[in-house]
């Protein structure tokens, strides 16, 4: 894993990596599906202690057996190319279509994970939220580390934040 | 032929009008959370209910159970992420007539209709 040079590790905790790769896969397969998308992996490294710029990030809670919170952070234009490959017309602004579109996107790929996961009980996910906003950081209770798995597409770049403890 | 399609998404509610489509289904009305599910089958016949489970105020899984118990037998199909095998029986004891996991293809949910409803046609 690399860190590069301007992060900064959240939280000082550890998180077992083994837990991130069904998520990489639920973003192969939310795309492939629902928006006809290939995006492209890059490197995994700790999440850079404040991401810059006007952003949107659609989250969603995670509780069993591991617990944590699972985001997808996307630039405006991003999140708006998304929303028009869901309904077939790029909304020109970050609208209420633009933030149901995030939101259901990392509901889909937090579901598609736990059952890759398949953990006896099922986790549980809670209601997807998405937050709009320049400059601002995700910070979870338990102190466990935040992996931060970029992407680019045909759509533009977004990137993948996770973070959760196991029991 | 009309039908419900109940989820807390749009956009996923679109989609799934859409795919309607796909199988001559043009006449459905849209429901955000399980309370205006039951509203709307209370008030209203419908051929197809198109269900997610995760759901604000009341769950895809409790209104499929409310439905049951109140002696309707329309057919149900519940959309949604939750793909593990337990979670597949409980909503086929419940009274679900098909399942269809979240990401799909508007094809498939074309099928699953058209299974279902077999008056459906493209």
């Amino acid at each position: 894993m690399s860190t590069g040079t301007q992060t900064k590790p959240r939280g000082g905790g550890s998180i077992d990596v083994r837990y991130v790769n069904p998520f990489i896969e639920a973003i192969d397969n939310v795309f492939t599906t629902m928006l006809d998308l290939k995006p492209q992996r890059q490197t995994l490294r700790i999440c850079p202690s404040e991401a810059t710029g006007p952003q949107l990030t659609s989250i969603i809670g995670i509780s069993g057996h591991i617990h944590g919170v699972v985001a997808l952070r996307f630039p405006p234009d991003a999140a708006k190319a998304l929303a028009g490959r869901f309904t077939g017309i790029v909304p020109t602004e970050v609208n209420d279509e633009v933030i149901d579109a995030v939101a259901e996107l990392v509901n889909m790929v937090a579901g598609n994970a736990k059952a890759k996961l398949d953990m006896d009980p099922p986790l549980q996910l809670g209601l997807p939220t998405v937050v709009e906003g320049t400059g601002y950081r995700l910070k979870y209770p338990t102190g466990a580390a935040w992996l931060e798995v970029p992407f680019e597409s045909e759509a533009g770049s977004f990137c993948m934040e996770i973070t959760y403890s196991a029991e | 032929m009309k039908a419900l399609v109940v989820d807390d998404s749009m956009t996923i509610r679109r989609i799934v009008i859409k795919a309607l489509g796909m199988v001559g289904i043009q006449d459905t009305v849209e429901a955000a959370d399980g309370t205006e599910a039951l509203s709307a089958v209370n008030e209203q016949d419908f051929d197809v209910i198109l269900l997610d489970w995760n759901m604000p105020k009341l769950t895809g899984i409790d209104t499929l159970r409310s439905i049951r118990k109140a002696g309707k037998t329309v057919p149900v199909i519940m959309v949604t992420t939750e793909a593990e095998k337990s979670r597949v029986i409980e909503a086929i004891k419940a009274g679900a007539n098909d399942y269809l996991i979240k990401p799909f293809a508007p094809d498939q949910l074309a099928a699953k209709v058209k299974n279902a409803v077999p008056a459906a046609t493209p």
